[in-house]
């Protein structure tokens, strides 16, 4: 569904990126692994149409994606979760979910949507007419990926959805991840340090320095200790 | 006495009005787009300009009007999408953006001059005459002047809070990234805001024109004023713009009586800094 | 710290122009029209290039550098006047006057965000000329509206600087530019001045890695006011007389113009762009109210086109942006310690 060739991504003259290949097939839950600061989030900002490629290819079901503008890519189904979720600080919880659904295809289905998504949210009911920036951490990061559901994406790509939060917390996102992947949204999630995200990984890429050095499903990385002691926290 | 406080009341209140929606369209910029137009004053002037050569075709009020709105809007959109959007990808683009509207201001005035020279122009009143309230006298000009910029800004407000476009608008405001991740065109909505910008300037600039008339450089008043007004209220805040503009609408009209218009800019500079001292984001230093 | 490549190229650059300068009198001192062109060159390159100091490389949003050449232009024209000390004193007080007041006023600005640290500036010179034209301003010499109209003229030894023979101001001009140029090269080149560059290109980056923005600043805004005050005393015992005119926006627009011409935040780029600017302008001046509209045109497609202005033209600039260098630095500590 989604294929990465060959990209080179720049900050001005720092070359962040080096020939990464990255593939996600339909309905598959890939996890991208490895240390902060290497090139992890760009790589989804990348895809997701907010930063450009220098040199290499992004298709997304075959049709190239890389060159397209960010709202563009949101209407053809790719959504994007960011690490420091961008929420609408003056606006309520409501709508920030409703600006969620903006894109012409989620705009018909705004209403099934918005009750799909508050049943697997409740704690976001509760808060409908709270403006965003009132809400604590744990609850951003829901609404945020909440208000990404809104937009009727086939594919989402979530940066660190569990960053910050409780175990407890942790538990119920890494259900509602797999209850989205288990709808037929693929994924491709970016985390570190995170155990449980093996159980319900497809695949695991791993990135150092801009480039990716491993590739390979949960058995494999269950075999390999350094990456398991490194970047899983196991 | 009275009489003469109230005649200063309801004057600061009617230059009020048309600074708040001025500054409004500044607001209206920075807050969305963070840009700031060095040229503002330049389309505050185009508003005059254009009204004026319309006029001489003897066309009415209202059929200039249906004119003159589509082009300032249009002009406005054009300098978004051919003068600045293009800095987007400089480094420190926001001071080239300030360079570049600069340029354009420096075009756009000294083309008006060579087009229409340096004397004044003035634009025919739409109403003549006084309204008697009581022991009140009003000016039937300055009261459709008033109700006019009103008007325009309670359906500008009605627009951002109901319709999607305006929620959008507002989003890109809050967080240009967030709208980006929510598939807003974020071009889209600058161009756009640029546009209405043009509008509500220029619009100002058709009101005062029959008082104030029209002159190249004329501009450069109205931006710093349309600057100190969004400061106050809180760069990017529109409601803070509104409170602000009536505030020293009134504090131009009070200043003026009492000693002279050209005190106008030093006393307003006061009560900035003074604001900006007590609360350094303005009177409500945020967006909304 | 050795002379980098670039620093070397653009030292060479301002050698190569001042030589030039010292030169040109040989051509054309017999024509006062030109030479009085190349020494107000000079004088509004310095202003420029104060202004790019503070702007350009400190990244400091201001408008304040007119309303700085014209306090340290009256301070000495009245205190030369009233006391009676020698001009060239009064070019120190004058550039002395101004810097305090830079400090005056970098002092709360600091505070506050970009865009009201321009519009403070901005006050600031929007006050000055119905300050001058005051009650208070006449009671201390400004000579209100009409001005100053006559400043005792720079002298050496007996010699008395006058308008016929404008060879000892144009040397003085130099000499006095080319100090100002290079304090502020070395102000750029200096370990203060990686630290404006770095808070310029990015305050997150560079302040997680402790500079801190605070002293730099006032100083650029102190430092960046006593050269534009420096040279508005020359400028006030130049011209023989003063008036808040000079405070217009003409100006104004013209110095913003030397700026993007000359490439801002590119040594020496101001001075380039004073001499290309007041070229053209001169060049331009038989088509009259259309010069304007021309140099309109000029500075849009110049931003658009070659935002580093002339500068960029000569030496492009290639090799690591202090960004990267500070991103080079973050991985390879990370780096050391896996």
């Amino acid at each position: 569904m989604l294929e990465v060739m060959d990209v080179d991504v720049c900050y001005g003259e720092f070359q962040v990126l080096h020939q990464v290949s990255v593939t996600v097939k339909t309905g598959e839950l890939v996890v991208l692994l490895g240390p902060n600061g290497h090139g992890k989030s760009t790589l989804l900002k990348t895809i997701c149409g907010m930063m450009s490629p220098a040199a290499g290819r992004i298709k997304f079901d075959g049709e190239a994606i890389d060159r397209l503008p960010a709202n563009k890519i949101v209407e053809m189904g790719l959504t994007y979760i960011a690490e420091d979720r961008h929420l609408f600080p003056y606006m309520s919880v409501l709508k920030n979910l409703k600006l969620g659904g903006f894109n012409k295809n989620a705009h018909a289905k705004e209403e099934k949507n918005l009750a799909w998504v508050l049943n697997l949210f409740p704690r976001l009911n509760e808060r409908l007419n709270q403006y965003a920036s009132t809400l604590s951490g744990g609850e951003a990061r829901m609404l945020a990926l909440a208000r990404g559901l809104m937009s009727n994406a086939r594919f989402m790509a979530i940066d660190e959805p569990s960053l910050g939060l409780s175990p407890n917390l942790r538990m119920d996102v890494f259900n509602i991840i797999k209850e989205i992947n288990d709808r037929g949204i693929t994924l491709l999630l970016v985390e570190q340090c995170v155990p449980e995200v093996v159980e319900i990984a497809d695949r695991f890429y791993l990135m150092e320095e801009g480039l990716i050095t491993f590739e390979g499903d949960s058995k494999s990385i269950m075999k390999n200790t350094d990456i398991k002691e490194a970047f899983l926290g196991m | 006495m009275l009489r003469e406080l109230l005649d200063v009341l309801i004057s600061g209140i009617t230059i009020g009005s048309v600074y708040a929606m001025m500054a409004i369209g500044m607001a209206l910029i920075y807050g969305v787009t963070k840009v700031f137009n060095f040229a503002y004053g330049s389309f505050y002037t185009m508003g005059g300009y254009l009204a004026f050569v319309f006029f001489g075709f003897n066309l009415g009020y209202l059929p200039v009007l249906a004119l003159v709105v589509p082009a300032l809007f249009l002009a406005g959109m054009g300098t978004e999408k051919f003068i600045v959007r293009p800095l987007r990808k400089h480094d420190n683009w926001e001071m080239a953006a300030v360079m570049i509207t600069l340029g354009l201001a420096l075009f756009l005035d000294n083309l008006y001059q060579v087009i229409f020279g340096s004397y004044v122009k003035s634009l025919p009143s739409l109403f003549t005459g006084n309204l008697n309230i009581g022991t009140v006298v009003f000016s039937v000009q300055d009261v459709a002047i008033f109700i006019v910029a009103i008007s325009i800004m309670f359906l500008f407000m009605i627009f951002l809070g109901r319709t999607r476009t305006g929620m959008a608008v507002e989003a890109v405001a809050q967080d240009t990234v967030g709208a980006e991740i929510v598939g807003i065109p974020k071009d889209m909505v600058f161009g756009f805001v640029f546009g209405v910008s043009a509008v509500l300037v220029g619009m100002g600039g058709i009101l005062l024109a029959p008082k104030y008339y029209v002159s190249p450089f004329g501009g450069w008043n109205i931006l710093v004023k349309a600057w100190v007004i969004t400061a106050l209220g809180g760069m990017g805040s529109i409601r803070g713009s509104l409170y602000a503009a009536f505030i020293l609408g009134i504090v131009e009209a009070f200043v003026g009586w009492q000693f002279g218009y050209t005190w106008t800019l030093f006393a307003w500079f006061a009560v900035l800094l003074i604001t900006l001292i007590i609360r350094p984001q303005g009177l409500l230093g945020t967006w909304g | 710290m050795g002379l980098t490549m670039k620093m070397k190229k653009e030292l060479l650059l301002l050698l190569a122009i001042y030589t030039v300068l010292c030169l040109m009198p040989l051509a054309v001192h017999g024509n006062l029209y030109l030479m009085n062109i190349l020494i107000t060159c000079l004088i509004w390159a310095v202003v420029a290039a104060s202004w790019d100091l503070i702007m350009g490389f400190a990244g400091i949003f201001t408008f304040g550098q007119v309303a700085f050449f014209v306090i340290g232009a009256f301070g000495s024209a009245i205190l030369t006047r009233t006391i009676g000390i020698s001009p060239w004193f009064g070019i120190l007080f004058g550039g002395m006057l101004a810097g305090v007041m830079g400090l005056l006023v970098g002092l709360p600005c600091l505070r506050l965000k970009g865009a009201y640290v321009a519009l403070v500036t901005f006050a600031v010179h929007m006050i000055l000329e119905p300050f001058l034209k005051s009650s208070v301003g006449r009671t201390i010499g400004t000579g209100g509206s009409p001005g100053i109209m006559s400043i005792p003229p720079l002298s050496l030894g007996q010699y008395e600087f006058s308008s016929m023979n404008l060879i000892p101001p144009y040397y003085t001009a130099v000499v006095l530019s080319m100090i100002s140029l290079l304090i502020i090269y070395k102000i750029i080149n200096s370990t203060w001045g990686l630290a404006f560059i770095a808070l310029r290109d990015s305050e997150v980056f560079a302040n997680s890695l402790g500079v801190d923005d605070f002293k730099y600043k006032l100083l650029v805004f102190g430092i960046s006011a006593f050269l534009a005050g420096a040279v508005g005393a020359f400028y006030a015992h130049y011209v023989g007389m003063l008036s808040s005119r000079i405070l217009g926006l003409d100006l104004f627009l013209i110095l913003m113009v030397m700026l993007v011409v000359g490439g801002m935040g590119r040594f020496p780029g101001a001075v380039i762009g004073s001499f290309i600017t007041i070229s053209v302008s001169e060049l331009l001046r038989p088509l009259e109210n259309y010069r304007l509209v021309i140099f309109g045109v000029i500075v849009i497609f110049l931003v658009l086109f070659l935002p580093q202005g002339v500068t960029g033209l000569l030496f492009p600039v290639k090799g690591k942006s202090p960004l990267t260098r500070l991103g080079e630095y973050f991985r390879s500590r990370w780096r050391t310690q896996h």
